[in-house]
């Protein structure tokens, strides 16, 4: 099939069903919005899984379609275009699944890969706690091996979506005797036990999406440890690298609905008669060609990315947060009041404040540019 | 996608015009010659590259390559900074061919010619009955070349060059020798409409200008690894890294939207991609030179080290053909 065949059946295939069922959550969970309309789109996670559209670029014999990195940026831009609801399920199928492709058992991705292809099954991401955030390999996170199980005791935070989740993917030290990046291990734990509780933080948004998980003597099953005991700094590492990869490349479609938003409020405001915030709109503009450009010749260059997915990163990031300051500045005076209790933002505002999270999560700026000096630059540490 | 095999061509073919210019140009002496330039290197590239020759079609008896090739040609003596008339000879083969010129392009394939576009205005140009009167400026190496393109009003000519007053200025930018030219009631020959001339002079200059601040910004950074200041290479320290990556980030970016503005050549998108491929990608090369003098500390501002070329290469660039901020202002006029 090619390209444009493919963008057709998409785009075909999204109209019907964002036009039919689903147009209640046209839009839904986008940035800023990522807190809203759970139950509806864990059904659309659920249409996708059907319909074959969750593991793209998987191979063929672990249940994906095998496509190629154009046809699944192309995927997420129509999606995009589509205005399809923010997805649920995008830690499950771009950081789980290839993670388990990667390193996972014949029998753990027989087990666990259909439950991700099928939408049903949502995960989410254990790594960060209150001691080890940039500095990753500072985890304290303990699990005892009793006989045949892991009994886990620590902190995990900034969980997004832990009061959703079947499954965290959490790692954690098995050896306390070794420290930093040595003897910890990668364990896949069940969500629903007595020995997990979660309590939500309020984000600056003034919603919750993102979470602290608290592990008291929870429990799995060694069965669930990818990669082997002691070996989990090289797994979290993998797939952080997968989380700076594909699914970035089609984001630049959201990316120009939202400048489009802003410049008609420019235009509305009689921002773009002000010099000063017209150049500010026409760099705004000029980046986000830049960054359609880098994709696109990212996507050419047929690599998955790899360090380049700091760069793009960092690029994409910088570029989204100012953006979100630009919108409220476009919006002038205005956007010192909401739309009304408790915080009901506008779109400008959730933009400004939602943005501040782009160039943190994920590995922030700063990490950011350290890997790009030492790793593609070659510059000491 | 890019076709594998053009591809592996234009890698072998970049991989020729760099070791052709690694073994023989020497910029030092070039920039000093009294035409900025050295005039024997044009020659051998001529006939060892066939660089005179490399977009006229074949029909006139030339390469018939396309403006990709044209662009590896250009970001290869971009990045090194080698004086030469290179740029605006393959450009405007580009726009000769473009306007069917068969003539002039099979006389600059066969006799190896450079040629140079008369842009800016110095006065007002005027044409009258095939006669034009003014004064252009900013003319890249305009004292020297073999032929003249001019631009008058919403039309391109050709000039006889021993009619018309050249002036060679010294430039800002030792690697480029500009000059002036005064026309007056000078016959000319017109070419045909001057629309795609200045956006394949931005295109030519994004991809020379990414180019060079792609090896400026390795040089900078193959100088922290070896530099040691309090007892390490100053590469380590954090501050230093992060302004590196970041100027790395905008490397990447600038080496996208030339690869981009290039593909854009004989497409309706070039009108738009040109303007901005030139603005981001000078942008970033001026950025680049301006750290890598400031990384390069007190021998970043001696004259013998090739920092400051590179910074005058930039803003030279910045100001060429349109300054970037008139550019600029005409982008967002188009929003």
């Amino acid at each position: 099939m090619t390209d444009e065949e493919f963008r057709a059946e998409v785009r075909g295939w999204l109209e019907a069903n964002l036009g039919g069922d689903f147009a209640d959550v046209v839009g839904a969970g986008g940035p800023g919005h990522e807190h809203e309309a759970h139950e509806r789109r864990m059904a659309w996670e659920r249409r996708l899984g059907e319909a074959g559209w969750i593991g793209l670029g998987w191979p063929v014999e672990h249940g994906g379609r095998g496509l190629s990195l154009v046809q699944q940026v192309i995927f997420h831009e129509e999606c995009a275009r589509a205005g399809a609801p923010g997805r649920l399920g995008h830690m499950s199928e771009q950081l789980v699944g290839p993670t388990l492709l990667a390193f996972g058992t014949p029998e753990q991705r027989a087990r666990l890969l259909p439950g991700i292809l099928s939408g049903e099954v949502l995960w989410c991401q254990g790594y960060s706690e209150p001691g080890a955030g940039s500095d990753l390999a500072g985890v304290r996170t303990r699990a005892v091996r009793r006989g045949d199980q892991y009994e886990i005791t620590g902190q995990k935070v900034w969980t997004s979506l832990a009061h959703l989740a079947d499954w965290c993917f959490v790692l954690a030290r098995t050896d306390p005797a070794e420290s930093r990046h040595r003897g910890l291990s990668y364990l896949l734990v069940p969500m629903d036990q007595p020995g997990i509780e979660i309590r939500p933080i309020t984000q600056i948004t003034g919603t919750s999406e993102f979470n602290e998980v608290f592990f008291d003597g929870a429990v799995t099953a060694v069965d669930n440890r990818i990669g082997a005991e002691g070996e989990g700094w090289k797994v979290a590492m993998a797939t952080l690298a997968f989380e700076r990869g594909v699914a970035t490349l089609g984001q630049q479609v959201g990316f120009e609905r939202e400048l489009s938003a802003v410049v008609e409020l420019a235009r509305s405001t009689g921002a773009l008669d002000d010099p000063e915030l017209r150049t500010r709109v026409t760099e705004a503009w000029i980046g986000l060609k830049v960054l359609r450009y880098s994709a696109i010749h990212t996507m050419a260059a047929a690599g998955v990315p790899g360090v380049e997915g700091s760069i793009s990163k960092l690029q994409w990031a910088v570029w989204h947060r100012d953006l979100g300051e630009l919108a409220v500045d476009v919006a002038g005076s205005g956007a010192l009041v909401t739309d009304g209790p408790p915080y009901e933002l506008t779109d400008a505002q959730r933009l400004f404040l939602y943005t501040r999270s782009d160039t943190i999560y994920g590995g922030t700026n700063e990490v950011q540019r350290n890997i790009i000096a030492e790793r593609l630059l070659g510059l000491p540490r | 996608m890019d076709d594998p095999m053009r591809a592996t061509e234009q890698r072998e073919m970049r991989a020729t015009v760099a070791k052709f210019l690694d073994d023989n140009a020497d910029i030092r002496t070039a920039m000093a010659l009294d035409p900025g330039y050295d005039k024997d290197l044009w020659r051998r590239t001529v006939d060892e590259l066939g660089l005179a020759a490399l977009l006229v079609p074949e029909r006139c008896g030339g390469l018939g390559m396309d403006f990709g090739d044209a662009a590896v040609v250009i970001e290869e003596f971009g990045r090194r900074l080698v004086p030469s008339p290179s740029l605006t000879t393959l450009v405007a083969c580009a726009v000769l061919d473009q306007c069917g010129a068969d003539d002039l392009l099979a006389r600059i394939g066969e006799d190896g010619l450079s040629v140079s576009i008369a842009l800016a205005d110095r006065e007002p140009t005027t044409v009258d009955q095939g006669r034009i009167t003014g004064s252009k400026q900013h003319v890249i190496h305009g004292a020297d070349v073999d032929v003249l393109l001019v631009v008058a009003g919403d039309d391109l000519y050709t000039v006889d060059t021993t009619s018309v007053v050249r002036r060679r200025r010294v430039a800002l930018d030792h690697t480029r020798a500009l000059a002036e030219i005064d026309l007056t009631d000078v016959p000319a020959t017109l070419i045909g409409p001057a629309a795609v001339v200045t956006d394949l002079l931005h295109v030519a200059l994004a991809a020379e200008s990414a180019a060079a601040a792609e090896t400026c910004l390795a040089d900078t950074v193959e100088y922290l690894k070896v530099r040691h200041q309090f007892g390490k290479p100053i590469g380590s320290f954090q501050a230093l890294k992060h302004r590196c990556a970041d100027l790395a980030v905008l490397v990447a970016g600038a080496r996208a939207t030339a690869w981009y503005a290039v593909r854009a050549v004989g497409t309706d998108e070039l009108a738009s991609v040109a303007p901005l491929a030139k603005v981001v990608c000078t942008d970033a090369l001026m950025a680049v030179a301006a750290e890598s003098v400031q990384l390069h500390g007190g021998i970043g501002f001696t004259f013998e080290h090739d920092a400051h070329l590179y910074l005058k290469r930039a803003k030279a660039n910045q100001h060429l053909f349109g300054t970037n901020s008139l550019l600029r202002g005409k982008i967002g006029e188009s929003l």
